[in-house]
């Protein structure tokens, strides 16, 4: 009887949601790195690179199945429960992107072709402030469950607007870098594989976009 | 038994305000215990006449007044027994709960089932479900009215100058009303119903206006923001009121629990005295200040370390949260026990608590608790029952 009131009270997911989402950043960061190494065709430290990218991303997938299984039926949350698991899930997407991108780069040896070089190099550096905003995000949403400051909505809100701009950005760079690929570039493996890539780059940013576009669904009024 | 009362209950009543950081410890102590035998001295009556007379009928103990001495006795230690067990099982069950089952059982097996006023009985365990879920519903509310109100406003502290007074006035208003309408009596002072209602609005507003000028003060002179730093302005101006509201807690707990662990005694006192059942079981007063006194000393003697785990653990209550559970918790209890109704202060606010959760305002609340109280509830009734019958029939064999 004596903890009747504590033992109502359940172990915040968003804990481990901000652990999930510091892992994706740090993830983020990496694939700069790697994706920078790529194109010098510092080919060993690339691969340890990625190797670390497949370490975190593992890591992730244990926290992310630790939220999973510890939020049984009849905990009561400040958001809806499933509105939480998408969140989530799109998070966790953002990262395995990023290591799918790493091992399709990691598929040719060669590096890619220099006339997409820069533009590659670009997407990339529009890509990752996008993701390296998600764990901001999180601290926010955990701050305004608490709180339920209009200030602070707004404030998450302009974050998640960030967010965007940089998703719609990446989308044109994606844009532009595939019609480079297909108008500059003859060997149509060469292509295929630059496509693949760039495709998939873009994909991170959908990623980042769809989880942050969750979030505002969560702190919807 | 009143101490071990103090060590839980009270413990749990001022988790919320722990949790909170809205007082330390040391406060929540010092708070409680005076605001609880306040509590018990001014409105504790009711429920102690339910206790030691609405539920069996002394008058049938007229030929032997000994037969009703040890039945509460039994009643007493069975209580005392089952809460001690079943905090050792980790079951929450509720002392109010224990007592009014053993004072049942005692009274089956000495008259007869006829003995036990069975209504009173039904209408108290319809309390115990009844009781939570207007808890939940008035928290609830009043947290989606602050949330509505003011934390989404533009300008939470504007909104909050212009609802402040409205909220402080009504958290008086219950507070008042309730003192004068139950505690009054026992100082044998009588009013009207009239007289009432023009003395407390006046009161409640003045303490209304005055509260809400004190903390602006507060606000304006910036010491509000060196004592709670984690939290914005806003939350550290309703860890102040929660302050009020705490004192409110333990003072419904004082008017509702202490009277469990007292209305025994307080009909053995009277047949000792008397050496004989009177149908008007009068409580001293200075009865119930003992028993507030007990239950504050056994706060202060375990109460503490029992706080600590508690602050502890809730780190998802904000003073805002705190705030409504406790106001909905208390005014839940506060009527009850106007009513002469024992309830649980514990699960009175875990429905509260719950009640804000249900509005979206708590963290992660763990509803399956709510299985493990009823469960409690059904476990603790046939075993108070069947253990104050026994003990019972001991004291009869043994003397």
């Amino acid at each position: 009887m004596r903890l009747l009131l504590s033992s109502l009270f359940y172990r915040s997911p968003f804990e481990n949601l901000q652990k999930h989402a510091d892992k994706v950043k740090e993830c983020a960061q990496i694939f700069k790195e790697a994706a920078t190494c790529y194109t010098k065709k510092q080919w060993e430290k690339f691969e340890d690179l990625t190797d670390y990218v497949a370490k975190l991303e593992s890591e992730a997938d244990a926290i992310k199945r630790n939220i999973r299984n510890h939020l049984p039926r009849g905990i009561l949350m400040p958001v809806d429960k499933f509105q939480f698991f998408d969140y989530l899930r799109e998070q966790d997407k953002v990262m395995d992107e990023v290591e799918e991108a790493l091992y399709w780069l990691s598929y040719r040896p060669e590096g890619l072709p220099d006339e997409v070089i820069d533009d590659f190099i670009d997407l990339v550096d529009s890509v990752v402030p996008a993701i390296e905003k998600l764990p901001q995000l999180v601290t926010m949403a955990n701050g305004f469950f608490r709180t339920k400051s209009e200030e602070q909505r707004t404030k998450m809100k302009s974050l998640i607007h960030d967010i965007h701009q940089y998703e719609k950005e990446a989308d044109l760079l994606e844009r532009e870098l595939k019609g480079k690929a297909f108008s500059a570039i003859k060997d149509a493996k060469v292509v295929f594989h630059t496509v693949e890539v760039v495709g998939i780059v873009g994909n991170i940013a959908d990623h980042a976009q769809n989880a942050s576009d969750r979030m505002r669904a969560m702190i919807a009024r | 038994m009143a101490a071990n009362i103090g060590a839980n209950d009270l413990a749990n009543a001022m988790g919320t305000s722990v949790g909170s950081r809205a007082i330390t410890i040391k406060q929540a102590v010092v708070i409680s215990t005076i605001a609880n035998a306040l509590g018990a001295m001014l409105a504790g009556g009711y429920v102690t006449n339910t206790i030691s007379k609405g539920m069996i009928d002394p008058g049938l103990f007229m030929d032997d007044p000994n037969k009703l001495m040890f039945g509460m006795f039994a009643s007493l230690i069975s209580a005392g027994l089952c809460v001690n067990l079943a905090t050792f099982y980790a079951l929450p069950v509720s002392t109010t709960h224990a007592i009014v089952g053993a004072v049942v059982g005692f009274g089956i097996i000495s008259v007869g089932i006829d003995a036990v006023n069975w209504s009173k009985i039904i209408s108290i365990a319809a309390s115990w479900i009844i009781s939570p879920a207007v808890g939940a519903v008035i928290a609830g509310s009043i947290y989606y009215f602050i949330e509505k109100k003011i934390l989404s406003s533009k300008d939470p502290l504007k909104a909050f100058k212009q609802y402040a007074p409205f909220m402080i006035f009504l958290v008086f208003l219950v507070l008042i009303l309730s003192i004068i309408f139950k505690g009054l009596k026992n100082l044998h002072l009588e009013f009207g119903f009239f007289e009432i209602v023009l003395l407390t609005i006046p009161c409640a507003a003045l303490c209304g206006i005055f509260s809400r000028n004190w903390i602006l003060w507060r606000v304006r002179t910036g010491k509000l923001h060196q004592e709670q730093r984690e939290y914005s302005p806003l939350e550290s101006i309703f860890a102040q009121l929660q302050i009020l509201t705490a004192s409110y807690v333990a003072f419904a707990h004082g008017a509702n629990d202490v009277a469990n662990a007292i209305g025994p005694i307080a009909a053995i006192f009277s047949v000792v005295k008397t050496k004989a059942v009177i149908l008007q079981v009068k409580v001293p007063i200075w009865m119930l200040l003992v028993g507030g006194i007990a239950v504050g000393s056994g706060l202060l003697a375990f109460g503490t370390r029992v706080m600590e785990t508690i602050g502890k653990n809730i780190t998802e209550i904000t003073p805002v949260r705190g705030f409504c559970a406790e106001f909905g918790a208390a005014t839940t209890i506060l009527i009850c026990s106007r009513l002469g109704l024992p309830v649980s202060t514990t699960h009175v606010l875990v429905g509260a608590v719950v009640g804000v959760g249900i509005m979206r305002g708590m963290g992660t609340l763990d509803l399956r608790i709510l299985k493990n109280i009823a469960l409690s509830w059904i476990v603790t009734l046939p075993f108070t029952i069947l253990l104050s019958m026994f003990l019972y029939k001991l004291f009869i064999w043994l003397l």
